[in-house]
């Protein structure tokens, strides 16, 4: 019940932070971007790239599931980036702020606190990267060739276990740390470096949570989902469940030494 | 080219929903921009920057822009 109230309190707030609204839209923008510039660049190229005269351009129209994924890609770089500076205030502002400590004061749990700050920006999170996707699912399909929609189903499913990954790097960031540009910054820091490790150690560790973006990619060209997606998919969840327990250990740690 | 076949050129149907999420961003970022009392640096200058730099604007605006407390 408790856990309810600050679920609920939390989702009224990103709906008067008009979160609902623009972070959905900011999604779309970023998955349709990629398949509209990819079809019409070669009309852009002949009206506005200033070639010379007779200039002969020949661009091989990707095949569809790969324009599908630089959606993916796209939302890997920028949409990563927003959703990591729209959550670096989430618990440390409040700490800074003092209201954690109003909220903290009451029967509340600190593990029903970061869980449910945690459900709620996922959420968002979830929802904005589906319907984006959906954009880019739809877009695709009108312009370059059909996609089975059963892959637009299985590759954000997947793609939403990556996002659950990054929620979870920057809640933990936030019990860490009181200032929220520092929180961004690491959080940005911390996901670089992860894919750094990823991409040395890939050939010995093949399941690394980064990973799971080749895995995707690979599915959405084949069409089958592979044991190696399974672990890492699984793998990334305990991962991020280890790095919510931490989170609410470290928050426990710092309000009572406060 | 002259500037009305380039309007003709354009494919309506596929600009028209990223205008109007465009214009939707734009016109939530000022409308929250008015009833913000202390925003992150000075009003007028926040209004520039959302209705000149496209699509960016309005969420440097809802990122930065709202204070974090």
């Amino acid at each position: 019940m408790q856990w309810i109230t600050i679920f609920q309190k939390e989702l009224l707030e990103n709906a008067r932070n008009f979160k609902w609204i623009w972070v959905p839209l900011v999604f779309i923008l970023l998955s349709v971007m990629d398949p509209l510039t990819t079809y019409y660049m070669p009309v852009l190229l002949d009206n506005f790239g200033n070639l010379p005269e007779g200039a002969q351009i020949n661009i091989p129209t990707p095949p569809p599931p790969e324009v599908f994924w630089m959606s993916f890609s796209q939302l890997n770089v920028l949409g990563i980036l927003v959703v990591l500076l729209m959550s670096m205030g989430l618990i440390s502002a409040e700490r800074k702020s003092g209201v954690s400590e109003m909220v903290l004061v009451k029967p509340v749990s600190y593990t029903s606190y970061v869980t449910a700050k945690f459900v709620s920006t996922l959420l968002l999170t979830l929802i904005s990267a589906f319907i984006g996707l959906l954009a880019s699912w739809y877009y695709v399909n009108l312009l370059f060739g059909e996609i089975p929609f059963s892959y637009y189903i299985g590759s954000v499913s997947f793609y939403s276990v990556w996002l659950m990954f990054i929620v979870s790097i920057s809640i933990i960031l936030n019990t860490a740390f009181r200032t929220p540009g520092l929180v961004g910054f690491l959080s940005i820091a911390a996901l670089l470096l992860a894919s750094a490790i990823n991409s040395v150690f890939k050939t010995r560790i093949e399941w690394l949570p980064p990973q799971i973006n080749a895995y995707i990619k690979g599915y959405l060209s084949t069409g089958s989902i592979t044991d190696d997606l399974w672990i890492t998919a699984f793998l990334t969840i305990g991962v991020t469940v280890i790095l919510l327990v931490a989170s609410v250990f470290i928050l426990r740690k710092k309000e009572l030494a406060a | 080219m002259n500037i009305q076949e380039i309007f003709q050129a354009v494919p309506w149907v596929i600009i028209a929903p990223i205008l109007l999420i465009e214009s939707i961003l734009l016109i939530v970022a000022l409308i929250d921009l008015a009833r913000n009392d202390s925003p992150n640096g000075p009003k007028w200058l926040w209004v520039l920057i959302i209705i000149l730099m496209n699509i960016i604007g309005p969420i440097l605006y809802f990122i930065i822009g709202r204070r974090q407390d």
